[in-house]
């Protein structure tokens, strides 16, 4: 459907208000696409007769490093934001997989994150303000440009993880972290889920703070890596105290070396295969997610990969549907388990045949009756990636 | 005992069979109390007061205010800077303090599940042991409650690394304007669908009542280093936040007062603060030990390299807490040395500061007043405090012009109305200034779509009073809209 309606390639934020204010006078229903990195994400869209495109629209609107603010429109790609202010030795604390592909814009939507989520948590978390074109036409923007402002309410926090169903993210302000001075991570393999959750707790009980941490399921083990960043004394202290206690669990952690594979293996697993789901749970109920759910789709997917964060309770199971049966029987298990460890299973992409007897959002949230309401408000006429979102609103 | 109309005596029997008698208020003197909160300035009298003490209570009291059609107001511990609590004349106060109980800790989890009456600091107090705190710290956090914090996204000194209340609250229970009680967010990440919670979070008592919250809190860091430093002006102590912050360091607090401020906390607080510096620096550095060692060394350096007069370091937490006691009663220290004053709280980026001050002290030279200030100078947030004498005839009126201009001042450099207090009653008058109409309509969507019949609050934050459903650029004020009836003093 998306790939047969026409495409708007709008090249300046004035010219993707006057199309869509030409869409809305024609009653046509939109989806909108940055980098194309996500577009499994949801239901099918029930109706599409334009693709709006935010490619064109890749400009550094304003960047303050000495505020540590940067606006950036909605098509700039990660890789390009990064590259703009890593010239003064700043960055967006923010590293999902393919940033030289993936845009602001498109993260903004679909809520978008990588390892280091551990120590600086999602764009809620980041994002300052942002200006959105409505289903109506009307670019309108909220928050503003300093790290502190209450005034009003949080409209560009709601627009996070909203995927395109309130209107197009036209361009956004962010604060930015500090490039640290150096980056150490510590690889060990651990003999079970529970093995890393043990980790895990005793990295916080000894107020260690690591940037991320990431588990790679290896046939029931984890290759565990542990990201130290900041100034190198602290990165060093950290080090070797995260190493001394490994060893008191009885796992053998390395010197360093694997410190440049694991982000490229982590990228990989994350985006390989036709299926990939993303578990979330209560973190110390990750042995018994592993068991009932990870595990299990792991063995179920050919060629799977399991990634976990697990001081944040997240993980990713990525592969490709071999058996369409058998992999909808451990979906529908892996949900149940991880719905029952207080999370949520969400297929972000899956093949027709799976989708059709999967919903890919499960359980419908409490609150829905309200997002209907939100919904209702912000395009009344469904128009913007109508039927896509949870409930599909 | 007062007599009281047989209406309001009516009134006070149905909330009562709710809440029971001691519960629900409607005598004239009893009521005083919940006329304002700390934006005393303004004050209304409320018809009732209700305070009920469940989930289930409140969600009743609502359903019943609702159809008796009174405007309703909910109220926290009253500490409020912006007139978020303010009653509204004829309308009903929802007050939490009954709600004070922690019903969960959940260390394994890093959760902690609160009724909205509990006091902010007491969160952290119930963890302490077990090595945890929350974050956010208000100012007022030994008053303030958790519930008030989630109506206004509270901040306080250390949320320049840490963040605000948005970000440590994941998930709450609210009773929505309907009467319906709903789950928000999630303890665990990612609940799906839209972030309601990050709306909710500062919504200013606009979207409903929370009645339960859970919390995110934190291992304590391994160690805090903290410092104190003068400088001849706020140029210096501005110049040497930029610099730190050049460095890479994100330091947990930094704190700035001007020569008037020290004034007023050394007349209050009696710490051993030198009179004669133009300005002062109170800044923590905190995380593993030998990360804050060396950023603390280097923050130093370069306070001196920036022109500090003095650089001290406590001795030990008790010289520490008694800085930072210094810092935090810096609004009641201003009682000490002016009978009267407006507390504003405006944002700008972090590089205009020296600027900013500036203008601000053109402004109060211009009008005859003293301005005070203090701010967290990390994130840009000032509070100047502007001094009056309410027996002089015409002071308090060019004090309130005086705090006014120094928001337009925020928004000519890019900056907010509020950083941390809210826009309340006190400063919707401003929102039309810092937003656009379209913009303003948005955020009235996100209002109408939790209470269309704007029951909650209707008079708050939005300067031009909107029913749901109008039609963009048709704008209506609101029956209910008490401009003219809010009094001063």
């Amino acid at each position: 459907m998306i790939d047969s309606a026409e495409r708007v390639v709008p090249e300046t934020l004035d010219a993707l208000s006057e199309a869509m204010r030409g869409c809305h006078a024609r009653g046509e229903a939109l989806t909108f696409v940055g980098g194309g990195t996500d577009l499994g994400l949801g239901y099918p869209p029930e109706r599409v007769d334009r693709v709006i495109s935010t490619q064109q629209l890749a400009r550094v609107v304003d960047y303050a490093p000495d505020d540590m603010t940067v606006t950036v429109e909605a098509g700039v790609t990660l890789a390009a934001l990064q590259a703009a202010v890593a010239q003064r030795g700043q960055r967006l604390a923010l590293d999902p997989p393919r940033p030289e592909r993936t845009t602001i814009g498109g993260l903004l939507a679909t809520n978008g994150y990588g390892p280091r989520r551990a120590r600086y948590g999602t764009l809620r978390d980041l994002v300052l303000g942002a200006s959105l074109v409505r289903a109506d036409g009307e670019r309108v923007r909220g928050g503003g440009k300093v790290v502190k402002n209450v005034a009003g309410f949080d409209v560009p926090k709601l627009l996070v993880g909203s995927l395109g169903s309130l209107g197009c993210i036209a361009s956004a302000t962010f604060r930015l972290h500090p490039l640290p001075e150096m980056e150490r991570t510590v690889v060990m393999r651990c003999a079970s889920a529970a093995s890393v959750r043990a980790l895990c707790v005793a990295l916080t009980e000894a107020q260690l703070e690591p940037s991320a941490v990431v588990a790679f399921g290896v046939d029931g083990e984890f290759d565990v890596a542990i990201l130290f960043e900041g100034f190198a004394s602290g990165v060093d202290q950290q080090a070797t105290a995260c190493a001394t206690r490994a060893r008191a669990l009885g796992i053998a952690p390395s010197d360093g070396a694997g410190d440049a594979t694991w982000r490229a293996r982590h990228d990989a697993a994350r985006t390989r295969g036709d299926v990939r789901v993303k578990a979330t749970f209560r973190t110390a109920a990750f042995a018994e997610v592993d068991r009932g759910a990870l595990a299990p789709l792991q063995r179920t997917l050919r060629d799977a990969a399991l990634v976990v964060y697990p001081t944040a309770g997240v993980a990713f199971c990525c592969g490709d549907a071999a058996d369409a049966e058998a992999v909808l029987a451990a979906l529908a298990a892996a949900r149940n388990c991880a719905e029952l460890a207080g999370g949520t299973l969400v297929a972000i992409d899956a093949p027709g045949d799976v989708r059709q007897r999967f919903d890919v959002y499960g359980t419908t949230p409490g609150a829905l009756p309200l997002m209907r309401e939100i919904k209702a408000r912000f395009d009344p006429d469904r128009r913007c990636n109508a039927g896509r979102f949870v409930g599909h609103l | 005992m007062t007599t009281l109309p047989d209406t309001e005596r009516e009134l006070q029997g149905r909330f009562a069979a709710i809440v029971g008698a001691r519960h629900a208020i409607v005598e004239p003197a009893e009521l005083r109390t919940y006329e304002s909160d700390g934006l005393a300035g303004f004050r209304v009298r409320p018809r009732i007061v209700v305070l009920p003490s469940t989930t289930d209570e409140v969600a009743a009291v609502v359903r019943l205010a609702r159809s008796l059609q009174l405007p309703i107001v909910p109220r926290g511990a009253g500490t409020g800077l912006s007139g978020g609590a303010l009653p509204i004349a004829g309308g009903i106060v929802v007050g939490l303090a009954r709600m004070n109980r922690i019903l969960d800790v959940d260390v394994a989890e890093q959760r902690m599940r609160v009724q909205p009456g509990v006091i902010n600091l007491d969160i952290s107090r119930r963890i302490a042991g077990l090595g945890y705190y929350y974050a956010p710290d208000p100012s007022s956090q030994s008053v303030c409650t958790i519930g008030g914090n989630i109506a206004e996204n509270s901040g306080g000194a250390h949320c320049l690394k840490y963040g605000f209340t948005v970000n440590h609250v994941v998930a709450v229970t609210l009773v929505t304007p309907d009467g319906e009680v709903v789950s928000i967010g999630s303890p665990v990440a990612d609940p799906v669908g839209y972030d309601l919670l990050s709306v909710v979070v500062g919504s200013e008592g606009m979207l409903g009542i929370v009645t339960e919250a859970v919390v995110r809190i934190l291992r304590k860091p391994e160690a805090t280093r903290t410092f104190f430093a003068t400088f001849p002006s706020t140029d210096e102590a501005g110049a040497t936040v930029s610099a730190i912050v050049a460095r890479g360091i994100v330091p947990a607090a930094v704190e700035m007062m001007d020569r008037l401020a020290i004034e007023a906390i050394v007349a209050a607080t009696g710490v051993d603060w030198p009179l004669d510096a133009g300005a002062a620096l109170l800044m923590d550095v905190d995380g593993p030990l030998a990360e804050v060692e060396h950023t603390a060394a280097i923050a130093t350096d370069l306070a001196r390299a920036c022109g500090a007069i003095e650089v001290r370091t406590p001795r030990d937490e008790q010289e520490r807490a008694l800085m930072w006691t210094g810092r935090k009663s810096a609004f009641a220290a201003v009682g000490r040395i002016s009978p009267n004053y407006y507390v504003a709280d405006g944002v700008i980026p972090r590089s205009s500061i020296g600027a900013v001050l500036r203008e601000i002290a053109e402004l109060g030279a211009r009008a005859g007043l003293r301005v005070a200030n203090v701010f967290h100078a990390g994130d840009g947030n000032l509070h100047p405090l502007v001094l009056y004498d309410a027996r002089v005839a015409g002071e308090e009126e060019r004090a309130e012009h005086v705090s006014g201009e120094i928001l337009r001042i925020c928004i000519k450099y890019g900056g907010s109305i509020t950083g941390e207090h809210g826009v309340g009653a006190d400063k919707a008058a401003y929102m039309g200034e810092l937003f656009g109409d379209g913009d303003l309509e948005t955020m009235n969507y996100v209002r109408c779509a939790f209470d269309p019949g704007r029951a909650f609050n209707p008079n708050k934050v939005f300067p031009t009073p909107r029913l749901c459903g109008d039609r963009p650029g048709t704008y209506v004020a609101h029956p209910t809209e008490i401009a003219g009836e809010a009094g001063r003093g």
